[in-house]
């Protein structure tokens, strides 16, 4: 076999947690892939690859040929009186022929991070809200307020892409509120620019419902709320009643009480835009949930969470949620494709279209092996604003198929 | 494959023949595709039309179908969605709703009703990749979509340093080229753009606060690229002070300003509104309408109201913010948008006892009567701004019968019945105007040739209804629509699903804004330009657009 040569891939773009960046380099030789200079973590581990053959497709753990596996879960397909569409950890492609194959077979849609996309819609779907996307926040937020948790664990160049050196109009100093965990050094690092400040909190909520209370010309009684004095929480509500653009960012995925930080922060950025403008930005988007639920909501006017069944499809936020879902489920179809996520205990028949990585507490009754869309193959995926897509490609030849492949193959025949 | 559809009258207003008028029955011929001249060649298939009247298929101009604002009007549109389940027949479960349906039922309701091109007036850059793919799963429908343009920071920056009008075609150029637009839409010339500033309103000379250019320098200023890069369609203006009683003015102002260069006002009857009367809300339809009658450089659409629940989506952030008080039921969503434009969706009903609602209706009728040419204005209801284009039969009917028209309006609202002309107006349109509206204008201000008449050459995508006095029956229903040679409806039942193309325009331009653009993207979006460009094997599953060159017009 020849030597394979090096290759340099400038503009790479990254689908795995939903910040969208596209100007990574990364090394290919041959099979093998490393990403090279700045690069977060995450992107860094999900991107290596070794040159070693890829597992091949198995029925009950023992190897067969991707025809006998593919035949295998049509077949259980065909028999499941309730199958979960569960994991959804795939690119656009993948997200319309796994909507196929529960339109024709019957089943619940459900993405595996979907408990953060849910808590926000607690407070998106009734009263609405008022939000921003990534290129508004780096060039106009001049006040930039992060609830709970430091997101630099997660999203590694979040701060860096937030703030950049030279924003279009946020005039200098542009300032950062944590309010809740402290800022890690790599947010420290990557605002090294901005006036960062960190209002510790024990209860976010409770400070968070005081804020709005102050931003909204009001005294809510109490000399401190959720661990944080009056007077900085009412401070705080002046200054971003005084920002020409205020945003406020949070995790509802890594919070207790996400669906109420959701609720707070919308009606804080409610009362901020009658004097200034103001805008959410809420963190998530890991692994193209937002491009599965926008493909929903066009193919099924109704976002993930939903069952297909009888041809007519119903929503409901709870009853739909992977772990409820699977309570009353003969068939798990767990999909990912993204990262080695495995699928969740689960008694019943399991076909997985998985990463080849994955580690199974008990090997499912079909796997089917599938390449990373931004590795194997092209595809798209939505950043975490559900606005903006991107476009990935391929970094080397693909020796496993697609998910849509593989999806098109169960629906065949 | 030939085939041939027999003894029908034929309406092709575009090649001057009224079979409705004459009795004459003719046979149509369609070749793989396309209509061709009769032969006496043996058919696959022949269709006895019996004197049913035969039309191209419908083209709707401005009909809001696709894109991210549209899924967040799902988002808040749950209930309607489950009031208004999934379609009969086993092509699949894919949705329903009547305010915002699927894409799914969008293709197929549209098709039941003889239309099958479809144009989504209101595509954002920052949204194009996923537009795309949410058009590309609409089926029976060809399509396409205006780029909005003019509140983006890159364009108002070149502006507001007094760039040359060559530097700012080439950026048009790119952007349409890079987001595979048809068209260029400007929504609330600059004023979504000075919201992000904290300006509330816009009228047609006011400065932006941070670039002090006017919109009025925006409009001229994108008509002139337009015309000089060749575009076949004419800006597409949602003008200023969208739903503000007094915008009549603005809209007066906006008509001189075009200085008698081509210019679309799109849902016109939003921008049609006086201060007249106890209310300060009246009717300004007929200054208006003079007015377009007397520029042929001017097209409108209407943006018909129609009574009943719907959804109101828009880029004009600033007008929705506006309205978002009276949002039935009570949320919305507004959104800026990467340097680019914004959306704002407000849940609305529109009620036949409300004084405002009633005379909008009125309003929007009016401007269908006192426009004199159907070649110059376009059957819409904003879908589904004014109304889902479900409703399009309805409307129809009121504009072609006055004894039900004056019948509706004397349900309506007391004091708004007082307030308009329509009782006055003896005008019905024909069943060839209806024509012309639907069909045969809208593909002539495209510049879509093949499309819109039923001549040899054209594209076989026609529509057969049977004549019935209730026209809101008779559109309601089509006997058969063919999309490119295709049965899809036979019996205002959808019978097959067809995978239409997406219609795009490549203009030629200076590349060599490339490089600025390059730097743009990169410092301020925060995204490479090659990202943000969608390659033509994106669109359609890999099928690629239908690309219509342009070749420019006179200025």
């Amino acid at each position: 076999m020849a030597e394979a040569s090096l290759r340099t891939i400038d503009d790479v773009v990254c689908g795995f947690c939903g910040l969208g960046c596209d100007d990574l380099t990364v090394e290919v030789e041959g099979r093998e892939v490393r990403a090279a200079g700045a690069v977060c973590p995450e992107a860094a581990r999900l991107l290596r690859r070794m040159d070693v053959p890829d597992r091949g497709p198995s029925i009950a753990g023992a190897p067969v040929s991707l025809d006998e596996a593919t035949q295998a879960a049509r077949r259980l397909l065909g028999e499941a009186r309730a199958p979960v569409f569960a994991g959804l950890g795939v690119d656009m492609a993948g997200a319309g022929a796994l909507a196929d194959l529960a339109v024709r077979f019957g089943g619940v849609l459900d993405h595996y991070a979907s408990d953060g996309l849910f808590a926000n819609y607690a407070a998106a779907q009734r009263t609405g809200w008022l939000s921003t996307t990534l290129a508004e926040v780096r060039n106009r937020c001049d006040l930039l307020l992060v609830l709970g948790e430091d997101p630099s664990a997660t999203w590694g160049r979040l701060f860096e892409r937030l703030y950049p050196e030279a924003p279009l109009f946020a005039g200098a100093p542009r300032r950062v509120v944590f309010l809740g965990g402290a800022p890690g050094e790599k947010a420290r690092r990557q605002l090294a620019g901005a006036e960062v400040s960190h209002l510790s909190a024990d209860d976010v909520v409770a400070a968070l419902e005081a804020l709005g209370v102050f931003a909204a010309g009001g005294q809510p009684p109490g000399t401190s709320f959720g661990g944080v004095p009056a007077q900085d929480i009412s401070a705080l509500a002046e200054a971003l009643r005084g920002a020409h653009y205020a945003v406020v960012t949070w995790n509802a995925g890594g919070l207790a009480q996400g669906d109420l930080v959701a609720e707070f922060a919308t009606k804080l950025v409610d009362s901020i835009n009658l004097v200034t403008r103001a805008g959410v930005f809420p963190l998530g988007g890991r692994d193209n949930i937002i491009g599965v639920n926008q493909l929903l909501l066009w193919r099924l006017g109704y976002p993930l969470r939903t069952a297909v069944r009888g041809q007519a499809s119903a929503h409901d936020g709870a009853l739909y949620a992977t772990g409820q879902a699977l309570a009353d489920a003969d068939l798990l179809v767990w999909t990912s494709a993204f990262r080695p996520e495995p699928p969740p205990a689960f008694s019943g028949k399991v076909i997985a279209l998985a990463h080849p990585d994955t580690q199974f507490d008990k090997e499912p009754d079909v796997l089917i092996p599938v390449g990373t869309p931004g590795v194997d193959h092209a595809g798209t995926v939505f950043r975490m604003d559900s606005i903006v897509s991107m476009p990935l490609g391929a970094l080397r030849v693909a020796t496993l198929p697609s998910v849509a492949e593989a999806a098109r193959g169960l629906a065949e025949g | 494959m030939r085939l041939r559809l027999k003894g029908g009258r034929v309406l092709d207003p575009a090649n001057g023949e009224n079979g409705v008028a004459t009795g004459t029955r003719r046979d149509i011929e369609i070749l793989d595709g396309r209509i061709v001249a009769p032969t006496g060649l043996p058919a696959s298939a022949e269709y006895d039309l019996g004197g049913d009247v035969v039309m191209a298929g419908g083209i709707d101009l401005h009909s809001h179908i696709a894109g991210g604002k549209m899924n967040l009007a799902r988002l808040l549109m749950q209930e309607d969605r489950a009031a208004y389940p999934e379609m009969p027949g086993d092509f699949c479960g894919c949705g329903g709703g009547r305010a915002v349906p699927t894409a799914h039922a969008t293709g197929c309701r549209y098709a039941q009703l003889g239309y099958t091109t479809v144009f989504e007036p209101a595509m954002l850059g920052a949204n194009a990749r996923g537009a795309h793919l949410e058009m590309a799963d609409i089926p029976n429908l060809d399509t396409g979509a205006y780029l909005v343009l003019g509140n983006d920071d890159y364009f108002l920056r070149l502006l507001a340093a007094g760039a040359g009008q060559e530097q700012i075609n080439a950026y048009v150029g790119w952007m349409i080229e890079a987001t595979q637009a048809f068209a260029i839409k400007i929504v609330n010339p600059g004023g979504i753009n000075a919201f992000k500033f904290n300006a509330r309103k816009m009228d047609l000379d006011e400065a932006n606060p941070h670039y002090g250019s006017t919109p009025r320098d925006v409009l001229t200023t994108l008509i002139r690229a337009v015309t000089e890069l060749g575009l076949p369609h004419p800006i597409h203006l949602h003008g200023c002070n969208l739903g503000v009683p007094g915008n009549d003015e603005t809209t007066l102002a906006t008509i001189r300003a075009a200085e008698g260069r081509r210019l679309h006002l799109t849902h016109l009857q939003f921008h049609s509104y006086g201060t007249e009367g106890d209310r300060r809300f009246s009717s300004s339809a007929a200054r208006i309408a003079e007015l377009v009658n007397a520029n042929p450089n001017i097209s409108v659409d209407v943006g018909q109201v129609m009574f009943g629940q719907t959804v109101t989506a828009s880029a004009d952030y600033m007008s929705q913010y506006r309205n978002r008080g009276i949002a039935t039921p009570k949320k919305s969503i507004g959104m800026d948008i990467e340097l680019d434009a914004a959306c704002g969706v407000v849940p609305f009903e529109y009620r036949d006892k409300s004084f405002v609602n009633a005379l909008q209706w009125a309003i929007g009728l009016e401007l269908f009567l006192l426009v004199e040419d159907p070649w110059r204005i376009f059957l819409t209801t904003d879908h589904p701004n004014g109304g889902p284009f479900t409703t399009y039969p309805h409307l129809i009917r009121l504009l072609m019968d006055r004894d039900f028209r004056n019948a509706q309006l004397a349900t309506l609202h007391k004091a708004a019945q007082k307030h308009t002309l329509i009782g006055e107006i003896t005008r019905e349109y024909s069943l060839e105007e209806i024509a012309i509206l639907t069909r045969a204008a809208p593909a002539r201000i495209l510049g879509l040739k093949d499309k819109g008449h039923l001549g040899p050459g054209a594209v076989a995508d026609i529509a057969v209804h049977r004549e019935d006095s209730d026209r809101e029956a008779m559109f309601s229903t089509s006997r058969f629509v063919f999309k490119n040679g295709r049965l899809i409806v036979r019996d205002g039942e959808v019978v097959e699903l067809a995978q239409g193309t997406t219609h795009v325009a490549r203009p030629e331009f200076d590349r060599s804004i490339e490089t600025d653009i390059g730097r743009w993207f990169d410092e301020a979006v925060g995204l490479k330009a090659k990202h943000f460009r969608i390659a033509d094997g994106e669109l359609r599953a890999g099928a690629g657009p239908t690309i219509l060159k342009c070749e420019g017009v006179a200025p």
